[in-house]
């Protein structure tokens, strides 16, 4: 908490004597860089963590800048301009959560798509702007209304637009240091575990564009009074352009990054634009530079060289706090397939699977390559939709929830292909799955949370041979294969789900490693007393681990028994060819 | 028999930081390669270095005691080496047959194609709604079919059922017999002691093992893991 | 419906189905959001002015433009888009900044004042009755032409499975022998001189100027994006859709509304259908 307070009064004591400094007019210019970088923080905030990038934030910008200007030619009283310029900012804000929502919902990507449409919309409110005369002066613009609280755009006005940017940058760092940082981050590094850790990612990337929204009203409201006329520029294409440019340019991974990117490309073509006739060449050209050689942009490079010096100390391991019960319910009970079809096109996956599992205990599938194993569990958590049939889980129906509901009705999974956050350390990946369920609103804003640790989670970690301890701050991407599957075990159990579901969790594991597994898989059952499916093409390990075995070919169950039973079928041996061992 | 492929205390990794140091080994025509190691030891680093997907930074590497160390993947597969790699390691968007015949040119031998069903049955399906077995399987025949003189599978039998590997096992041997050289990297230790001729055990990186003459039982290879 | 609203719907769809091929390669396969697209319909646009400054013979406009535009464009593959395989919003940003680039340059050379060129081909054709420019008709003819040669040679021909491959897998595709720098450059150089070529074929029809650009760039991305990524058929529709929309509601109310139906449109499609109508995927 106190290095984020030196921070920002750090930030003040940079921004508070710029007037007395440099002069009114230097202020004056510099105040509305400030305002752009405010703008352009919140593209920060969206872009760098959550991966979606904005490409219309003047639609905000623009017409929080419209509003603000009539409200303050009507309003009277400071009072009064100050709740119409709330009121305004958490209107557009709230617009864009809708906005974001609906695009969002039923998708996990971030893809182009979003970007284009904030586009478009951009076009769209310079255009009206630019059409409806009688309300926004048309292409003279709308001026005419003093700036709020009768402040001197060229004198006291500076302070409350420095003071803004520190706020802003004051809340930024905050939630940089919150639990919630780490969730916004996931969304853009592996959507579809997170929302198997029961996180609607939908939401999270629209609660995150409406923060974005939010900062570019703000600073909307701020330019009407710093300029003291709006033009359908300030809503359009261009202005959302040279916005993200900004951001690009200051570092969009940095919460000073896109303040520094607008002051100095503010600063530096006020300057060329008088000494040099082709000064857009150079900045077009610097631009360039900094996308190929410094994705991080500014920010980034003085962080860089600023680390050299103060190196991140790694965290205690020793430290740990309990973490609370998870939420939702934890009750062991069976699986049961009523006639299940799934269907993909004209490719049928699954034919009519129907069968009830026991309330606890280990149950292994096994089925030849192609037999529809993966394509169950996708039924299971939601990822397929069914063609026909039923699914219920403890008595209820479970098929037509969505990926994200999963935790919260007590499954737990582990993909085929390792799924981990791979931009983040393996404490931090582990952080996340012990938020997951269990933490309240207000958790995600407390940074004790970091320290949670529940009981199979510890068992995991301390267990000998399991090769995660020494290697908490290390990135999950540099991890081998191997590593990545201890690592999503341990986050599929730390909600301690009744059902866990593991795909293949031996595969690329040595022989020793595979025993392991097979071991902590035993040991979690035994502990929780749920129910544990595993899809496993080695034999030893289902003989070994197995309490009961369901045999899949071509999309039908062929037999479901203990493996002895199973083993003397005769048409599980057909199927198999008689090489069963 | 005559050399075909030879690496010679090969160093290299990711960007700047090794992970497989000072590792030689000889493949001849004719003869399989089996790597073993356990998790992070740097098998599949070294495969990347041998097709070329990574670029060696010490040491050679040799195809007909020529140096291709400096050459790019696509200039090694013209001069005839395959790889398979452990993951992406199918088209997804590509329909089967695509995925099969894209590094082909001209003609290629059906008959390893047939021997699996699963893929002859489904050749205009995309591949990426094939299950991860099934995937691997294709990315198996694609390889064995390439005209290349020597081919490196990087764990090919990871999701496989047992029958499906021992038909691998079969086209291996068939095109080890027709000259070719494997290089094959597997954790499953039945089965690469069932086709390698030669072995390379590797641990953090360097090799721990390298058995150049006689076979090596599935159980000494498990001795020297459990070392 | 008068014939010289179905010729000039003709000549929109078209022109546009030009522009947006060059950028259906590029953002549909290469995957790289070209922002500098608009800017080699420019450059095409202002070969002629070149040819006439220098005092060429007409005939020379083709190769000119095709020499011009190809040079810049493997100039900025080399330089630039090479390294951005992979990273489409970096590749947004950067080619943003090529396009600022180009514009100045353009104008540095060129001013920023209109130019115009005239006509290659004069006068009218008479078509039951209505005359209609022989130029345009001509240009409408190669165009249906061009697609026509195009779609044969893409049923032929293994390129498109191997960009497509080179795309989704770039390691897996080296590794089975694709050279996936030539074949993402020239790709790539290939998208940029169709661009360059509908430019010519525009120039004699519009204001040429520095700005000129960025309408074409955001008209064909729509059209990309409501037709769908990927094939022909999708290019196709988009273009007809978004150039249909535009010129019959733009000739029915005003320019403006027509701007706003595009929009609209786009959005709709962005958001429910964002494979377009006819996605490739299958």
């Amino acid at each position: 908490m106190a290095s984020i307070l030196l921070r920002a009064s750090l930030l003040l004591a940079v921004l508070l004597p710029i007037p007395v400094l440099f002069g009114e007019f230097t202020a004056y210019q510099i105040g509305l860089y400030l305002i752009y970088g405010i703008a352009a923080q919140g593209i920060g905030f969206l872009w760098g963590k959550t991966g979606v990038l904005p490409l219309g934030q003047a639609i905000f910008f623009g017409i929080s800048a419209y509003a603000g200007a009539m409200s303050l030619r009507f309003a009277d009283g400071l009072a009064l301009q100050l709740a119409a310029a709330a009121a305004i900012i958490l209107l557009l804000s709230s617009a864009a959560f809708v906005v974001a929502f609906l695009i969002f919902r039923g998708r996990s990507e971030s893809g182009p798509f979003f970007s284009l449409i904030t586009l478009a919309l951009a076009m769209i409110a310079e255009q009206t702007a630019g059409t409806a005369t009688e309300f926004t002066g048309g292409f003279n613009g709308f001026s005419g209304f003093a700036s709020i609280g009768g402040l001197d755009p060229f004198g006291n006005l500076y302070y409350v637009i420095a003071a803004a940017a520190v706020g802003m940058s004051l809340l930024l760092f905050a939630i940089n240091r919150s639990p919630a940082n780490l969730i916004v981050r996931a969304v853009a590094d592996n959507e579809p575990r997170l929302q198997l850790l029961g996180y609607p990612t939908h939401a999270v990337k629209s609660l995150a564009f409406a923060f974005s929204a939010a900062s570019a009203a703000l600073a909307g409201i701020l330019f009407a009074s710093h300029q003291g006329i709006v033009t359908p520029t300030s809503t359009g294409f261009a202005l959302s352009a040279e916005l993200v440019i900004l951001t690009a340019i200051g570092g969009r991974f940095h919460v000073l990054g896109p303040l520094i990117g607008a002051v100095v490309v503010g600063w530096a073509s006020a300057e060329l634009r008088f000494n040099f006739p082709y000064w857009e060449l150079i900045m077009a050209a610097a631009f360039i530079i900094v996308v190929l050689r410094a994705p991080g942009g500014i920010a980034e490079l003085l962080d860089n060289s600023f680390m050299r010096f103060a190196p991140n100390s790694p965290r205690d391991e020793s430290a740990r706090k309990d973490a609370p019960m998870p939420q939702g319910r934890r009750v062991a009970g069976s699986l049961e397939f009523d006639n299940v079809h799934l269907q993909a096109g004209v490719v049928r996956i699954l034919n009519g699977i129907s069968f009830k599992t026991p309330d606890t205990g280990i149950i292994s599938v096994i089925g030849p390559n192609g037999a529809g194993k993966t394509s169950a569990l996708n039924a299971i958590t939601g990822h397929l939709r069914l063609t026909s049939g039923r699914i219920r889980f403890v008595g209820d129906r479970i098929d037509s929830l969505p990926p994200w509901q999963a935790l919260n009705c007590g499954i737990g999974r582990k993909l085929q292909v390792p799924s981990v956050f791979k931009s983040m350390s393996v404490m931090e990946n582990i952080a996340v799955s012990m938020l997951a369920g269990r933490a309240s609103w207000t958790d995600y804003f407390r940074t004790r949370a970091f320290a949670w640790r529940s009981e199979e989670l510890s068992r995991v970690l301390n267990r000998r041979g399991v090769p995660l301890k020494n290697s908490m701050e290390k990135q999950v991407g540099t991890l081998p294969q191997g590593h990545r599957q201890f690592l999503e075990f341990a986050m599929a159990i730390a909600s301690g789900p009744s059902l866990l579901l593991l795909d293949e969790p031996c595969a690329g594991l040595s022989p020793e490693e595979t025993a392991l597994m097979s071991s902590l898989i035993r040991e979690f059952q035994e502990n929780s007393g749920g129910l544990v499916i595993v899809i496993e093409h080695d034999m030893s390990i289902v003989e070994a681990t197995s309490d009961k075995v369901l045999v899949l070919h071509q999309g039908e169950v062929l037999a479901f028994d203990s493996y002895e039973a199973v083993r003397n079928d005769p048409n599980v041996m057909a199927v198999y060819a008689g090489s069963t061992k | 028999m005559t050399l075909l492929f030879e690496i010679k205390e090969l160093t290299g990794g990711y960007f700047d930081t090794n992970v497989v140091f000072d590792v030689s080994a000889r493949i001849d025509h004719g003869t399989v390669l089996g790597i073993f190691g356990r998790n992070g030891a740097g098998k599949s680093t070294l495969a990347k270095l041998a097709n070329g997907s990574l670029q060696p930074s010490g040491g050679q590497i040799l195809l007909d005691e020529r140096p291709i160390g400096r050459l790019p993947a696509h200039r090694r597969r013209e001069l005839g080496i395959g790889f398979m790699p452990q993951d992406s390691m199918v088209f997804d968007n590509l329909s089967v047959r695509e995925n099969l015949y894209i590094g082909s040119i001209g003609e290629s031998p059906e008959l390893f194609i047939d021997r699996f069903p699963l893929i002859a049955r489904r050749l205009d399906q995309l591949a990426g709604t094939m299950s991860g077995g099934e995937r691997k399987i294709l990315s198996f025949v694609r390889s064995m079919i390439e005209d290349t003189r020597l081919v490196i599978l990087d764990e090919p039998s990871e999701g496989v059922q047992s029958e499906n590997i021992d038909l691998m096992a079969c086209c291996v041997k068939e095109r080890v017999a027709s000259g070719a050289g494997i290089m094959i990297i597997e954790q499953n230790l039945r089965f690469l002691a069932s086709i390698a001729d030669h072995f390379l055990g590797l641990d953090a990186g360097r090799t721990i093992y390298s058995e150049a003459s006689s076979k090596s039982s599935e159980s000494e290879i498990r001795a020297i893991l459990a070392l | 419906m008068s014939l010289a609203l179905i010729l000039n719907l003709a000549w929109h769809v078209g022109t546009l189905a030009l522009v947006a091929l060059g950028l259906a390669i590029i953002f549909g396969k290469l995957r790289i959001m070209n922002m500098a697209h608009g800017e080699f319909v420019m450059i095409g646009a202002y070969s002629p002015v070149i040819t006439s400054s220098m005092g060429l013979p007409a005939w020379l406009q083709l190769p000119v433009c095709l020499l011009t535009v190809g040079l810049v464009a493997l100039v900025v593959e080399r330089a630039v888009v090479c390294r951005l395989y992979g990273r489409m919003f970096d590749s947004l940003l950067a080619t943003w900044g090529i396009s600022i680039l180009l514009r100045e340059a353009i104008e540095l050379i060129f001013g920023r004042g209109y130019q115009s060129v005239s006509l290659p081909i004069p006068g009218t054709i008479q078509i039951l009755g209505s005359g209609y420019p022989a130029y345009r008709i001509a240009i409408i003819a190669c165009i249906a032409l061009g697609f026509a040669l195009l779609a044969w040679w893409n049923s032929r021909s293994m390129v498109a499975t191997r960009i497509k491959a080179m795309v989704e897998n770039p390691g897996l595709a080296q590794a089975v022998g694709i050279d996936t720098g030539r074949l993402s450059r020239w790709a790539f150089v290939f998208g940029c001189c169709t661009a360059g070529l509908a430019g010519l074929a525009l120039a004699p029809t519009i204001r040429i100027e520095p700005m000129m650009g960025l309408d074409y760039l955001i008209k064909s991305f729509f059209a990309l994006v409501v037709g769908g990524l990927g094939s022909l058929e999708g290019l196709g529709l988009g273009a007809g859709i978004i150039a249909g929309t535009q010129s019959l509601i733009g000739a029915a109310f005003n320019q403006t509304y027509g701007y706003l139906a595009v929009l609209s449109l786009s959005i709709l499609f962005l958001w429910l259908k964002p494979d377009g109508i006819h996605s490739a995927s299958r």
